[in-house]
């Protein structure tokens, strides 16, 4: 039994599940039920939001361990449920490892949904979440387009490596100016519920549910470090939008907010 | 009145089903994913209707959305994440951000803290009803694994 072959197979099933935005105690079980399936005595990791260690112990007493940086989180709630599928499918079938290391590779190179879907997704969740919240038909067209651009304005960022801080800001700041304009010309009628409805697209709803899901299985760190990154992400898209109402009423005074 | 709030749940579930879209759920699971949005809306303003108040509504609606979350899950053999983000991005408090901001930059410290605090209080209800659902499923699950 290769133990480093099967270390490597484990450790990379945990990357791909952190890096799609897993929670932290789903990815320690998932290594560990691969670790187990395999036939390894010993196998312990720990797992934060931002990197992974591993270590196993063979039937010969030897320790190997591995420590995976994870740098950079998306949201692919796909590839979570595939991995997880494959890690108990391998408790279950006992599949060979040539082929578990196959299937993750294809995992990972899974198609995701073109930057057009996206796009119009976003512009229809931005649209109807003004609705949801209490805008009429004008604010509606006016967030249809809001959403279009933060996407648009999101993926370009991140194709340039900025950090989430700044993309959720700009984002913040764009939606507000854009809304604020359109008020001013008459095109929408409520500012407050386009900028709501549009401003829900950055909203970090998976940190906030990862905080609490972290927190009750007992990960004391990736809890307290996912809240963080909920009220850091809170507190972006706040200045952003603040900067440009704060601007907005020094300039053209509060008439249409 | 019912009318009016199953208008409202049929938006909750196409922006949700958009946001769905965003996180890359795929098949059925994005259809399903989309409904545990309309329908914890749809609780929130039933409960709104019953007169409830507020943060109670929200309660209940989180309640809800989870045990359809972890009943979804188990059905179509899925992890509950995906669900649960799904279910409970309508109700996170986006206008409670938005109000305390406002007041924030016109100076009004005095609205703009009670506006947050009570953002986050919503928050706080929301939290406390999924670990309320998920602790509960784990008794159940485990009375099962021990029969």
């Amino acid at each position: 039994m290769d133990t480093s072959r099967i270390l490597y197979i484990a450790a990379f099933a945990g990357e791909i599940m952190l890096q799609s935005g897993g929670e932290t105690y789903r990815v320690e079980e998932t290594i560990s039920r691969i670790c187990t399936s395999y036939g390894v005595k010993d196998a312990d990791s720990f797992v934060t939001p931002t990197g992974i260690i591993i270590s196993v112990t063979d039937v010969k007493g030897t320790t190997i361990s591995k420590v995976i940086r994870v740098k950079h989180r998306t949201v692919d709630l796909d590839k979570i449920s595939e991995v997880n599928d494959l890690s108990r499918r391998i408790c279950a079938e006992n599949l060979s490892l040539d082929f578990v290391e196959k299937a993750l590779d294809d995992i990972l190179n899974n198609t995701k949904y073109s930057n057009r879907t996206l796009i119009f997704a976003s512009s229809i969740a931005a649209g109807f979440f003004t609705l949801l919240f209490g805008g009429n038909y004008k604010d509606f067209f006016v967030s249809l387009f809001i959403g279009a651009v933060i996407e648009v304005l999101s993926i370009a960022l991140s194709r340039i490596e900025t950090n989430a801080f700044f993309i959720n800001a700009i984002g913040g700041a764009t939606a507000s100016f854009i809304a604020l304009l359109s008020t001013s010309l008459g095109i929408g009628n409520n500012t407050d519920k386009i900028v709501i409805g549009s401003l829900m697209l950055l909203v970090p709803g998976l940190a906030i549910t990862n905080a609490i899901r972290d927190s009750i299985a007992g990960d004391l760190v990736a809890g307290t470090s996912r809240t963080a990154e909920a009220f850091l992400t809170a507190i972006a898209i706040a200045v952003g939008s603040g900067i440009v109402f704060t601007l907005w009423i020094k300039y053209f005074g509060g008439a249409f907010i | 009145m019912i009318g009016n709030i199953l208008l409202y749940s049929l938006y909750s579930f196409i922006a949700t089903f958009g946001f769905a879209i965003i996180f890359n759920i795929k098949g059925k699971k994005l259809f399903f994913a989309a409904l545990g949005g309309g329908l914890s809306w749809f609780i929130y303003l039933i409960s709104l209707q019953c007169n409830m108040t507020n943060v109670l509504s929200f309660f209940y609606a989180s309640v809800v959305g989870a045990i359809y979350c972890e009943v979804m899950a188990r059905i179509l053999k899925t992890p509950v994440t995906t669900f649960i983000i799904c279910t409970i991005i309508p109700l996170v408090p986006g206008g409670g951000m938005y109000y305390t901001m406002l007041e924030t930059t016109r100076g009004d410290i005095n609205k703009s803290l009670s506006t947050g605090l009570n953002t986050i209080i919503i928050a706080g209800a929301i939290a406390v009803a999924l670990v309320m659902v998920s602790s509960i499923t784990k008794l159940i699950t485990y009375k099962k694994r021990k029969k």
